[in-house]
């Protein structure tokens, strides 16, 4: 039987975090995911690296613990983060007190808010409203979510940390009130194992309340849907912020050449990632405030995630609150080393598993201090690396690539690309990504569907929604014979109807016109639907 | 105040067949492009009826085309008589042109796709006669080695689970050593067809697949043999090998697609056809129910263009010849509202590859029996007449109709408008 010493539940930031610190500290861990890294709300957000200001009037605490982990993120996961830097803007409907309370607030929490006149503001963002009436520089980025969580589990496997993903808790398995280990269920070949071990962390986010009861216990957990809406254009050069009220809609975070405008709030099953078009209207019309000219931009898809917040239990024993997440002590409910995390926003990842490790290392009597702080993610490539990466990539993609992939992946598709040249192949023009790539992670052992390629490469997320790459990226896992490429029809139907699901809401204009030839191609000239009855 | 006796809109499929038509009738016809219409994409095989309503496979595409439901463009003008006139004027017309097409719409083919599975079609260009494909007993996937987007590996392993048993199925890759490929920029299948119209790239190609190939043999590649609508590259390499060569149905660029716009726009220009590139068409001047001129915008100025009769041949959403936002369609020429959903996801199914016609690809203009437009029942204009792609009542991927009623639809418009003279 597989043995360690804790098993940490959920592939999320807040799972991947607590894996990589017990794995400094020298404690074994292992951790479990049912769907794959970052399927869920991990990547169902902005992509924002908060700066603190939109915390700094209502919840100063909160506010402090941004600005504190954005400068650590900002060095430790450099490869992941674009630090863009973000301006407040207030609208004329904005409250103007408002505005000098934020002011102070800024200042009291350490979050540099510089204001700047509307003249530059318009240099800085061309695309801003002109009716916009003040703005400030302050230290916000754009992180790309899926990087984040691959680079945190890169660095925790080099501590001995292991992870499985597609890998379902079935049962926690307690004895005397003590846990000692957890029954799982491989989703893929539905072989069912049991991991001993002397700790669980529920990291479940939304799910929690759901793994908490495989224990019999109850955890409330109240997820609540925020919809996002990306933009086939780069609106913005920084993260755009209205300076107000924190409310829905009212954040523009670009990336690469994209930009995501979130969110909203709506009570909502913790798996229910469905989208409307009345949210999306509701958001484009808060949006125009900031944009005017936004009902222009083509939308590339909408998606939604859950945040999962915790709610209150009065009764509730052992809560170790701090102010953005709650971590549950379920000694107090009659099972001991079994503790659930809740809450939690991804800029605060790291500090949230500092603080549950510390508590765990404690009862496990382990006296290591985090460390997490003080390391990158992943080390730089060397200048040697990174020649080589230039000779063999077309134009920026080399250091594309070399960002998303870290150092030993990247040397492995190095090599592939300089055995065989035809690897350097474009399958993805959109996102740039090589055929090398994609044959190196198609043959990991964690990638089972074409949509798992694109998690990790950010393959079909581009302007074509895989509208070409869909084709080249099955041809390509084809290829190589990788064992879970049997069935060529299911794999592009697998990746295609992922992509039409953001599509789906916002099915006019350019959307419309985009499925069109999606399907043009896919059913029509390759007829991917049809029954066949040849002869 | 300059007159022409027919305008057509859109230089696609359906216009480019109307103006061939038209002109071969004695009118003096004009067409306005703008953009280069989706031949290029859908490429140049005729697919009339691969799927009825119950979504089973049409043996004889005439005979689903008259149990299709009533709002269905084969229906609206009137059935398979009139299909089976405008599928012989287009035989007639590729004969006429040096490039004649294989089939008769009383029969569906299976054509074999770039993934390895096949598609019911039922014209096709002798270079992609997939009757003699299922005929051999050995084929031989032939993919170019640093071409982009033909994978001959992933044809061989559905082919071979398909038609395996009684077959030899394999792989072959011709080497291109293109000077330009070398540094990655990217080589489509027009690149490939661009040198094997030349006699080195033919000598190279033969040399590679002689002896690979016997009688029995088929080889099937992407569309990569010429660029023109005539088939020299293919009796040159059929008479040097000996075998069957079948192009499959591809993805963009669509080279058959390509080598059919040619051959229409020259048969167009051979019958006085005047092509106006570039002229975005953005409204019409309807004056007590007719349709006296067509209104153009360039970069500076709006110009008319006036007369008797026109045709509409703009294409769907995909073309510009409708336009859509939230919860509303619009034809932007006639200005008709198209009826649909206020909200969107009634628009379609939860699946966009689903076992059903999808909602949103049957939206279109409604038409009478003569194709005139109706706006809220209402016919629009006397002189005017819709056609392809902007038509309500189908759905070309799920059906495989997209060029057949391209077609028809285009024949259908002149024959109105000539009965109506």
């Amino acid at each position: 039987m597989l043995k360690t010493t804790v098993v940490v539940i959920g592939g999320g930031v807040t799972g991947v975090g607590i894996l990589r610190d017990l794995s400094m500290r020298g404690i074994k861990a292992i951790l479990v995911e049912r769907d794959d890294l970052g399927y869920w709300t991990s990547s169902r957000f902005h992509g924002l690296l908060h700066s603190g200001g939109r915390y700094a009037v209502k919840d100063k605490e909160a506010a402090r613990e941004c600005i504190e982990e954005n400068t650590i993120l900002r060095r430790i996961g450099r490869h992941c983060v674009e630090a863009t830097e973000s301006i407040f803007v207030r609208a004329p409907e904005d409250s103007e007190e408002y505005e000098q309370e934020w002011v102070k607030s800024c200042k009291e929490c350490g979050i540099s808010a510089i204001p700047i006149t509307m003249d530059e503001a318009f240099r800085l963002e061309p695309n801003l409203s002109r009716k916009i009436v003040s703005a400030y520089r302050c230290p916000g980025a754009a992180v790309d979510g899926f990087r984040l969580l691959w680079q945190t589990v890169a660095s925790a496997q080099r501590y001995g940390g292991q992870f499985r993903t597609y890998t379902e808790v079935i049962g926690i398995e307690v004895e005397n009130g003590l846990v000692c280990g957890v029954k799982v269920r491989d989703r893929w070949t539905g072989q069912e194992e049991n991991i001993a071990c002397d700790f669980v962390i529920s990291a479940a986010g939304s799910f929690a309340g759901e793994v908490a009861h495989m224990a019999g216990l109850t955890v409330n957990v109240k997820p609540s849907k925020g919809t996002l809406i990306a933009f086939n254009h780069r609106l913005c050069q920084r993260v755009i912020h209205r300076l107000h009220k924190s409310s829905d809609a009212d954040i523009f975070v670009p990336h690469g050449s994209i930009t995501i405008l979130g969110t909203s709030s709506i009570d909502s099953a913790p798996d229910d990632t469905s989208t409307e078009t009345a949210e999306v209207e509701a958001m484009l019309k808060i949006g125009q405030v900031t944009f005017e000219d936004i009902y222009d931009y083509r939308i590339l898809r909408v998606f939604a995630g859950t945040r999962p917040l915790y709610s209150a239990d009065p009764n509730a024993k052992g809560r170790n609150a701090s102010r953005g997440f709650v971590t549950l002590d379920h000694a107090h409910d009659g099972i001991k080393h079994f503790m659930s995390v809740c809450g939690g926003k991804f800029t605060t990842y790291r500090l949230m598993a500092e603080k549950v490790v510390d508590i765990v290392a404690g009862q496990l009597g382990v006296n290591e201090k985090c460390r997490t702080a003080e390391e990158d993610l992943v080390p730089d490539p060397t200048p040697e690396l990174m020649g080589r990466a230039k000779r063999l990539f077309p134009s920026y993609g080399a250091e594309l690539a070399a960002s998303r992939l870290g150092n030993e992946k990247l040397e492995r598709v190095l090599e592939r690309m300089e055995k065989s040249p035809e690897e350097k192949e474009l399958v993805c023009e959109c996102e740039n990504v090589t055929l090398a790539e994609v044959e190196e992670i198609a043959s990991e052992p964690t990638s089972h569907t074409v949509s798992d390629i694109r998690r990790r490469t950010r393959l079909g997320m581009g302007t074509c929604q895989g509208t070409f790459c869909a084709y080249r990226s099955v041809g390509a896992v084809d290829r190589k014979g990788v064992p879970w490429a049997k069935d060529t029809v299911e794999l592009f139907k697998e990746f295609l109807e992922t992509r039409w699901k953001g599509i789906r809401p916002v099915l006019w204009g350019n959307m419309l016109r985009d499925t069109e030839l999606t399907r043009a191609i896919y059913d029509a000239a390759l007829n991917l639907t049809g029954v066949e009855e040849i002869k | 105040m300059k007159k022409t006796d027919m305008i057509i809109v859109g230089c696609g499929l359906s216009g480019l067949f109307a103006a061939c038509v038209a002109a071969s009738r004695g009118k003096k016809v004009q067409i306005l492009s703008y953009g280069a219409g989706t031949l290029a994409i859908a490429g140049g095989i005729v697919d009339l009826l691969g799927y009825g309503d119950d979504g089973k496979f049409c043996a004889n595409p005439l005979v689903g085309i008259d149990k299709i439901a009533a709002q269905h463009p084969y229906q609206k003008v009137g059935g398979s008589a009139v299909v089976k006139r405008a599928i012989t004027e287009f035989l007639e017309i590729a004969k006429s042109c040096g490039y004649p097409y294989l089939g008769t719409p009383e029969e569906n083919v299976w054509v074999p796709t770039a993934i390895g599975n096949f598609k019911p079609s039922c014209l096709v260009p002798k270079s992609m006669d997939a009757k003699a494909l299922l005929a051999s007993k050995k084929i031989l996937v032939v993919g170019f080695d640093t071409m982009k987007d033909f994978y001959a590996h992933m044809v061989v392993k559905n082919f071979t689970k398909r038609l395996g048993e009684s077959r030899t199925i394999s792989e072959h890759i011709v080497a291109l050593n293109f000077e330009y490929g070398k540094d990655l920029r990217d080589i489509n299948a027009m690149d490939v067809a661009r040198w094997l119209e030349t006699p080195e790239g033919q000598a190279s190609f033969i040399s590679q697949v002689k002896d690979k190939v016997d009688a029995d043999t088929a080889i099937v590649l992407p569309p990569v043999l010429g660029l023109e609508p005539n088939y020299e590259v293919y009796d040159k390499l059929h008479q040097a090998l000996g075998c069957s060569i079948v192009e499959v149905s591809s993805i963009p660029p669509a080279v058959t697609g390509l080598r059919l716009d040619k051959m229409l726009r020259a048969y167009a220009k051979k019958h006085s056809v005047q092509i106006i590139e570039k002229a975005r068409v953005v409204g019409a001047e309807i004056v007590d129910g007719r349709c006296e001129a067509v209104i153009t915008e360039g970069f500076d100025r709006k110009r008319k263009f006036y007369a008797d009769q026109f045709i509409i041949a703009t294409g769907g959403v995909y073309g510009g010849g409708l336009k859509t936002f939230i919860g509303q369609m619009k034809e932007p020429i006639l200005n008709i509202d198209i009826e649909v959903p206020r909200v969107q996801t009634q628009w379609s199914h939860k699946k966009l590859f689903d076992n059903q016609k999808q909602i949103f690809a049957q939206y279109g203009v409604s038409v009478d029996e003569t194709l005139a437009p109706l706006s809220a029942g209402k016919k629009v204009a006397s002189n005017v007449k819709v056609i392809g792609r902007s038509l309500s009542g189908y759905d070309f991927c799920y059906e495989k109709s997209g060029n057949g009623v391209a077609l028809t639809t285009a024949y259908k418009a002149v024959a109105a408008f000539c009965e109506e003279d």
